[in-house]
């Protein structure tokens, strides 16, 4: 009777009442984003030959996208380490095995506000002291990865063997040194594989800044679209797509030969 | 009274060479952060800015505090921002991860009718990842205009390609002996999918769609920023008229927006899983 208990009504009604909720939250969501498919199709079938232009690629900027490119790339392979390094300081603060409370409490809390906060968030604040430029960007990105790579890394070290840092201070070594020998060997490999996968996370997150900040592909992007130049556009769209999976794979790469090499430990 | 036995002696020039492995490994350290150092550099950016130029926060400071909180009562456009903002990420989520479902089961190994549909899925999803939601904004901007519509446009298509990629690997990973069993008492292709792969694949997928929900929200807070409306809109708009003190604002809004967004998400992903409402 398996076939009867399937269909009963209690189960019919908890999932009528999901979809009804999910529909009426969804109409109220096309009102908010005034979606409207009609016109959207209307005007890509009246209009569509525009985005021929797009295929119609601006060669002569090629050059040009590429230097962007790798300003942006530049950006994101400073912002990396820069979190790196700032949050392993961080996660030794919030991390309870090591740390005293009144110091982790600080830490855990500065951590999770710093992921609550989008980088184009903090991105805006930097903007408004500094003004445009690299700095901003690199700041937002760092401190964008700082949240996420400090709470990876504080819970490693939490979880590290309690045995080994006990045997370090029973042969008297000091707080640095059971750092240095009970805690980075153990969670070192964990922290440069997250470093390098966050430089990839960066990459993608520096074109968007950057066109904020006036810097790089993403900034190329958006003039383009500002100016109308459709052939600059694609050209750029182009190099950020071919840049973007050169860094991915380039991340995946090194990820593997890194573990597999085990040239951490 | 016996002798003192002290250890083998070690010569003592050990202590002052450092070990191969120690050289090559500082070699190595020195090396990046000297390439580090050049490249800022190159790009002009330089940390110490944010010691030497201490002052220019002190401006911000003075200009953006107190934060005017009173916008939401002043600015009749701040609650439609903030209802825009979560809207597209919302929509941008349902529909992203509607389509990548269907196209996940199309991708996945085991699912798939075909292995040429998989690779041609797979290559889509590996392409739109590759591709910045801001360009896909952008490019539909010239047919749909400036505003929140073309940001759940390209949150859609985002999402398309990340949620694909997760959502194809979990239907890879399945368990294939159940999947067997129920091919074996002579279940069609649609039954052995809807009896074996849904019920292993559910919880992770519902568990990546919060966590999409999660991103896009933050997602559509940039896209703003580029024409999307919304809130991002409302961030450039107070950067670029120097209202500081709206800026700060906006920044505890958000921060509040997305603190009880996550405590929702959380609480309806446990509801969901844990109570298997969808079994």
């Amino acid at each position: 009777m398996s076939v009867l208990s399937e269909y009963s009504p209690k189960r019919y009604l908890k999932v009528s009442l999901f979809l009804t909720v999910m529909a009426i939250a969804v109409y109220f969501a096309m009102k908010a984003c005034r979606v409207d498919l009609a016109s959207m199709f209307e005007s890509l079938f009246t209009n569509g030959d525009v985005y021929l232009r797009f295929i119609d690629l601006d060669w002569s900027t090629l050059w040009h996208m590429v230097k962007a490119a790798a300003v942006t790339v530049l950006l994101a392979a400073l912002a990396t380490p820069l979190a790196a390094c700032l949050s392993i300081i961080v996660a030794i603060a919030g991390a309870r095995n090591i740390s005293k409370p009144w110091f982790r409490l600080p830490a855990r809390i500065s951590l999770g506000l710093e992921r609550a906060l989008p980088d184009t968030v903090v991105l805006f604040v930097f903007i408004a002291a500094f003004g445009l430029g690299v700095f901003p960007a690199v700041f937002a990105l760092a401190l964008g990865s700082l949240g996420m790579l400090g709470k990876l890394w504080a819970d490693g070290i939490e979880e590290v063997d309690d045995k080994s840092l006990e045997a370090i201070r029973a042969n008297g070594g000091s707080l640095w040194q059971s750092i240095r020998y009970g805690i980075i060997p153990q969670v070192m490999p964990a922290i440069i594989s997250n470093s390098i996968f966050r430089f990839e996370v960066n990459v993608r997150a520096a074109t968007v800044l950057g066109g904020l900040a006036g810097v790089g592909i993403g900034y190329e992007l958006s003039r383009a679209y500002s100016l109308l130049e459709y052939g600059r556009m694609g050209m750029a769209i182009l190099v950020i797509v071919v840049v973007v999976h050169l860094c991915e794979r380039f991340s995946g790469f090194a990820r593997g030969k890194l573990l597999i090499s085990g040239g951490l430990e | 009274m016996s002798d003192i036995v002290y250890p083998p002696s070690i010569p003592t020039d050990a202590y002052r060479k450092p070990s191969d492995k120690f050289r090559t490994r500082s070699g190595f350290f020195l090396g990046f952060t000297i390439i580090l150092v050049l490249v800022g550099a190159v790009l002009g950016f330089n940390p110490f800015m944010l010691i030497y130029e201490f002052h220019n926060v002190q401006d911000l400071a003075d200009r953006a505090l107190p934060p005017n909180f009173e916008l939401l009562a002043t600015q009749r456009s701040a609650y439609a921002s903030l209802a825009e903002t979560v809207s597209m990420a919302f929509l941008g989520t349902l529909f992203g991860g509607a389509f990548a479902l269907v196209l996940a089961f199309l991708a996945a190994k085991n699912t798939t009718p075909s292995k040429a549909l998989s690779s041609v899925i797979k290559n889509l999803f590996a392409l739109e990842r590759a591709l910045p939601s801001f360009a896909v904004m952008l490019m539909f901007q010239i047919a749909v205009g400036v505003g929140p519509f073309s940001a759940t446009i390209a949150l859609t298509i985002g999402s398309i390609g990340m949620f694909g990629k997760l959502f194809s690997e979990a239907i890879e990973s399945v368990d294939p002996k159940p999947i067997d069993a129920i091919a074996t008492v002579g279940a069609t292709r649609s039954q052995t999918v809807r009896y074996g792969v849904i019920p292993a694949v559910l919880p992770s997928i519902v568990s990546n769609w919060f966590y999409a929900f999660d991103v896009n929200v933050r997602s559509a807070i940039a896209l703003g920023a580029y024409g999307g409306g919304g809130i991002g809109f409302q961030l450039v708009l107070a950067q670029k008229t120097l209202r500081h003190d709206d800026l700060l604002a906006w920044v505890f809004f958000i921060l509040i927006l997305i603190a009880s967004l996550e405590r929702v998400s959380d609480f309806l992903r446990s509801r969901i899983i844990k109570k298997g409402a969808l079994k």
